[in-house]
């Protein structure tokens, strides 16, 4: 395009603002592999829901698609039915629901006070140590810490057992004692996430504006009147996004938590059994790819319900806090 | 803009760049040229690792099939998801592994995934029709052939696994060749006795192995057919005192302390490597478990139970050819298999490797691995194709198996195979799916504790039965049961 062509208007700003227009499209170019992985990854598959209400019936020979949305007849809910044929589906669900809410409360309260009294610690070195050995847990996985669980609460080699039996106590047979996995399922999660969300109020308490906390040392706020009415209020938005984007996935449950930490034992199952152990259970020996989409479509469906919901309430309360 | 074409021509040229890469990686190009008449097959086989030397060993085999047949193959090892997937996703292949327990052979064959050989089996390949005999039964689906099935061990037979060093050496005890299960008590509280603090039975999570081959099955462990029944009628596990007897039996050796109290949460690397009793499934001559090199004792084992006999122990290794393949192909696939199933030195290159590096013959005719063969190419048999056609393979030089040991298990099978009377019986589990799926689950949750001794049966199989019935059992049970009647009086002796 020949400059002079350019609108008299325009050239008002300068060069100063077709450099910036260059910068801000530099930019805009530095989102394309999230755009580019998040369409190939996250919306492209979406349309593997039809599968929830389809009987799929491929014909050898054809492609994916020809066949699902071709070959496969349309039935409806029927995929659904075999999630609440199990008369232990209201246990499950209500396990799904239960253990989401406890992460999220302790997945809310825990990391906000460790990130509070972090924050206070001026020390750099330790600040850095106590922040990695919180963090690393985050990076190992469920079934690495299922094995390392397994050493402590085996029956006759377990640390625990040892240190009973030290004391004159009865050992226990922890993997077939349903009443103490609760409280471990419940501590290994926050051990092994709360690092993590931590990092984030942390990054949040350091963008405070300083001058807050010292002049209201000067007025004479005690430590717990400054988190109180400075800390806290500032956390607010970023608790919020937190809590909304926790609350999409409450039918969800992380598979290796209940499936691969309790070694699928099945005097646990009482405890143990969510929504996704309750699927792979059912359909690890006839896969079937309709029943495993209508559960998926299900946690989803629900997770945006509730998410849309919670965002209209937090908007409604505090409109600068709600994600949209 | 022009800021932007050349940040378009980089991405451009990094994502050429990466698609070149990957290309690279995959290795596509593999392909050799083994003259213009030669048809290639892909063949998917059932496998959960490749095998280092794979490429190089079917290379070996595609110049010998190449100039035999005019048919090579392009082999590939997928577990049993990546087959579900191929199926499912219409992926081509032209031929593919399928079983009772991966790729399932019954649920396949009704959708109509399969090719139907009646029609071309016996004019293409009779040599391969004739050895297979009585055996397509296994392959049989209305009236069709839909799969070649490989001659294997066709029953199940289940034993026991002792360390004849101990028992027999030290105790003075005799380990006979066969035994009841309740038999193996003796054992087992001798070693207690002589070690408290150890237990003598090396199990893992899994149970002991053959407790699913003790009836026939019609859905999963849960719903069989007992063999002992002179009419076939369809039970539940618990219901089947052949099966439920040992769980009993199992359970009380777990209180008495003969099997480790976490065995229902423990891996199989975590079965003490000193364990003189353990289970297993095999047929009788069978040294893979006696290799003292392997197991640190000699070993002797004495069967329990079988060779149970049922079209589904018959399937529990096929290959089946793809719908949609043309007759020409399928054809070729055919006379591939016959090749596979008559020429001993064509079957030991894909069973064993190449002769020098990966495997020697023996005086004897059977053969023995290298240390390269085993490291580089330990398959086994029934991935790629008959079992009873590969030499068959020692222990070690001094202990030696016996070449022949395939005729006598075929003709043990006659002379006391215990042989299901259900005539075949499938059932069509797309019928009651959703009550299936439910059931499955509800049966997981217990299974581990019960075959593992971990839960006493009389406790829990009533809880179960009576989630199982409040997930309609009672009516799946109905239907199997009508249908196998109907099957039974459509299909006459």
């Amino acid at each position: 395009m020949d400059k002079n062509d350019q609108p008299v208007k325009k050239r008002k700003y300068g060069s100063l603002s077709s450099s910036a227009k260059k910068e801000r499209r530099q930019l805009d170019l530095m989102t394309l592999p999230t755009v580019i992985w998040y369409g190939l990854f996250c919306y492209l598959p979406l349309f593997g829901m039809v599968f929830a209400f389809k009987e799929f019936t491929p014909v050898p020979g054809k492609s994916l698609f020809t066949n699902l949305f071709v070959n496969s007849p349309w039935v409806g809910l029927k995929n659904f039915s075999y999630l609440f044929r199990n008369p232990l589906s209201r246990s499950v669900i209500l396990n799904t629901l239960t253990y989401n809410i406890i992460f999220l409360a302790a997945g809310i309260a825990i990391p906000v006070a460790l990130a509070i009294f972090l924050s206070e610690v001026h020390q750099k070195k330790f600040q850095g140590l106590v922040q990695m050995t919180l963090v690393l847990p985050y990076f190992i996985s469920w079934v690495i810490v299922g094995y390392c669980v397994y050493g402590f609460l085996s029956t006759d080699t377990g640390l625990f057992n040892s240190v009973l039996k030290y004391f004159g106590a009865d050992p226990v047979q922890w993997y077939q004692s349903p009443q103490y996995w609760r409280t471990i399922i419940i501590l290994l999660n926050i051990w092994k996430t709360s690092g993590y969300t931590l990092i984030i109020y942390l990054c949040s308490i350091t963008t405070i504006d300083r001058t807050l906390y010292e002049s209201a040392a000067l007025d004479g706020a005690s430590f717990m009147q400054r988190v109180r009415y400075i800390t806290i209020p500032h956390l607010r938005p970023t608790v919020a996004t937190l809590f909304i984007l926790g609350i999409g996935s409450l039918l969800s449950s992380d598979f290796g938590l209940f499936y691969q930490v309790p070694m699928d034992s099945g005097a646990l199952q009482d405890v143990t059994q969510t929504l996704d152990v309750y699927v792979y259970k059912s359909l690890m020996i006839n896969a079937n790819f309709s029943y495993s989409s209508a559960a998926a479509f299900l946690q989803s469906a629900v997770g945006c319900v509730l998410l849309i919901i919670s965002n209209l309430i937090i908007r409604r309360v505090d409109k600068n806090s709600a994600l949209v | 803009m022009r800021t932007v074409n050349r940040f378009g021509k980089k991405i451009l040229s990094l994502l050429t760049a990466a698609v070149m890469t990957a290309g690279l990686l995959t290795g596509c190009g593999a392909e050799q040229d083994y003259g213009k008449d030669v048809i290639t097959l892909r063949w998917v086989t059932f496998g959960t690792a490749v095998p280092d030397d794979l490429q190089k060993i079917v290379k070996k085999a595609n110049e010998y099939s190449a100039e035999k047949i005019g048919v090579v193959v392009n082999l590939e090892f997928q577990p049993s998801e990546m087959l579900n997937l191929i199926m499912a996703s219409g992926e081509y292949y032209d031929m593919i592994f399928t079983s009772t327990w991966a790729n399932v052979f019954n649920n396949q064959v009704a959708k109509g995934m399969f090719y139907d050989i009646s029609g071309i089996v016996r004019d293409e390949t009779p040599e391969l029709y004739d050895k297979i005999g009585e055996y397509w039964e296994a392959a049989e689906y209305e009236g069709g052939l839909y799969a070649v099935p490989t001659l294997k061990d066709m029953g199940s037979e289940m034993m026991f696994r002792l360390n004849s060093d101990y028992f027999e050496k030290e105790k003075g005890m005799t380990i006979p060749e066969s035994m009841s299960f309740e038999d193996l008590e003796p054992y087992l509280e001798a070693y207690k006795k002589d070690f408290p603090h150890k237990y003598p039975i090396g199990m893992d999570k899994s149970g002991f192995p053959g407790y699913s081959n003790l009836q026939e099955p019609v859905i999963g462990n849960i719903l069989g057919i007992p063999y002992e029944l002179d009419t076939p009628k369809v039970v539940p596990f618990w219901e089947n005192e052949n099966v439920i007897g040992k769980f009993r039996l199992l359970h009380k050796w777990y209180e008495l302390g003969y099997i480790s109290p976490d065995v229902a949460a423990m891996e199989f690397s975590a079965i003490d490597h000193d364990s003189p009793v353990r289970f297993g499934v095999a047929w009788r001559g069978y040294l893979g478990y006696s290799n003292p090199a392997d197991w640190g004792f000699n070993v002797k084992t004495s069967i329990y139970a079988g060779p149970y006999i049922s079209k589904a122990t018959e399937q529990g290794a096929m290959t089946a050819i793809c719908a949609g393949c043309t007759e020409e192909k399928a054809r070729a696939a055919l006379r591939y298999l016959q090749l596979l199933g008559s020429d001993t030195k064509f079957r030991d290159i894909l069973a064993y490797g190449i002769e020098g590096e990966h495997f020697n013959y023996l005086p004897n005719g059977t053969i023995l691995r290298t240390q390269r063969g085993s490291d580089c190419y330990s398959t086994s048999l029934y991935q790629t194709g008959s079992v009873v056609t590969a030499s068959v393979e020692s222990v070690s030089e001094d202990f030696l198996n016996d070449p022949d040991q395939w005729d006598k298990v075929f003709e043990g099978y006659k002379e006391y195979g215990i042989r299901s009377k259900s005539k075949g019986f499938v059932y069509d589990q797309s019928r009651k799916e959703d009550i299936i799926a439910t059931i499955n689950a509800i049966y997981l949750n217990y299974s581990t504790d019960l075959v593992t001794g971990t839960s006493d049966p009389d406790v829990v199989i009533p809880k179960m039965k009576a989630e199982m019935e409040a997930a309609g059992l009672d009516e799946l049970l109905e239907d199997i049961q009508s249908e196998l009647d109907k099957y039974l009086a459509e299909n006459p002796d």
